[in-house]
């Protein structure tokens, strides 16, 4: 018999559909090994599958949010889901199936249910009920460190300035050594003096 | 960007409780700010409650911040604060499960 797990946020809800992995002492109530997973988005077609395409379908959702967020182009394409915006308030999904014939599943939701589903699955991330292999490190990781690692042209503009200052400042004071007589100097201060 | 004449710096543990307080009130708001993000994805047909919520935040930013300073004009300006009403709407939504407060704290650091 297997086990049933549904969370719902408003429009959207997930059921997980799996087994507990007894082998660990595990609970009964408790979904290791997942075999199905359904998320049905009200008015849209039902999205459903196995577990390794429910974790790549999660990544999709929390990078492209987070892109919305702060502002970025909000685009996240894959082998199995392409997400872009096309405009401020439409988001256009396209969900492509690993069998040859299967037609891709295109579905455009707006914000509220974008951030019903993403509630979704944070409730299923935080849940002690289902345990997920590889679940997501990437939300922990300051995203200001994920940019830096990203964008490795700003450490150059971190430390570009200063150098480019310290070597016109170092040119312009040899140049005025070069042309400063301290001899030439003295005889023109002596001069002076005798005068 | 408020209109005072004091200049405080916000401690870190005010920091955190603020982020700790937001999210409570997001959670506790979601159901209303689910309403605004459908109000404005459908807006030909569905535009009041998003008109609603647009006059009262321009009234209560003029009450209360600093309309000489260039981010407040912003704001105000009800041609360009839609994308900013919006992203900050979507990002509260966003931060309401038990995790939120360190998601919300991501999201303010990079902002």
């Amino acid at each position: 018999m297997q086990n049933r797990l549904l969370f719902h946020q408003s429009s959207v809800s997930l059921e997980i559909i799996g087994l507990p992995d007894f082998s660990n002492d595990e609970n009964k109530d408790q979904i290791s090994i997942i075999s199905q997973w359904k998320l049905t988005i009200i008015d849209k077609p039902l999205i459903e599958g196995k577990i390794e395409h429910l974790l790549p379908i999660m990544e999709a959702f929390y990078i492209y949010a987070n892109h919305l967020v702060q502002k970025k182009l909000p685009l996240y394409e894959s082998k199995l889901i392409d997400i872009k915006a096309d405009n401020l308030h439409l988001h256009n999904i396209l969900l492509k199936s690993s069998k040859p014939d299967v037609e891709p599943l295109n579905i455009k939701i707006g914000n509220a249910l974008l951030a019903d589903t993403i509630n979704c699955f944070d409730q299923l991330n935080e849940s002690s009920k289902v345990r997920l292999k590889n679940s997501y490190d990437f939300k922990n990781i300051p995203r200001k460190i994920t940019s830096l690692l990203d964008n490795k042209v700003q450490l150059s503009n971190l430390f570009l300035p200063p150098l480019i200052a310290i070597c016109s400042l170092t040119l312009f004071s040899s140049t005025f050594i070069y042309f400063y007589s301290p001899v030439e100097y003295k005889e023109k201060n002596e001069l002076i003096n005798k005068k | 960007m408020r209109k005072s004449y004091i200049k405080n710096n916000i401690k870190i543990d005010e920091f955190d409780a603020l982020i700790k307080v937001t999210v409570e009130m997001s959670r506790f708001l979601y159901p209303y700010i689910r309403k605004l993000l459908q109000s404005k994805d459908d807006h030909e047909n569905n535009s009041v409650i998003w008109n609603d919520f647009e006059n009262r935040f321009i009234e209560l930013i003029n009450e209360r911040f600093n309309i000489n300073s260039m981010k407040v004009k912003k704001l105000l300006n009800q041609t360009e604060n839609d994308e900013i009403l919006i992203n900050y709407l979507l990002t509260l939504s966003l931060c309401i499960s038990n995790q939120g407060y360190k998601k919300l704290k991501n999201f303010l650091l990079n902002f």
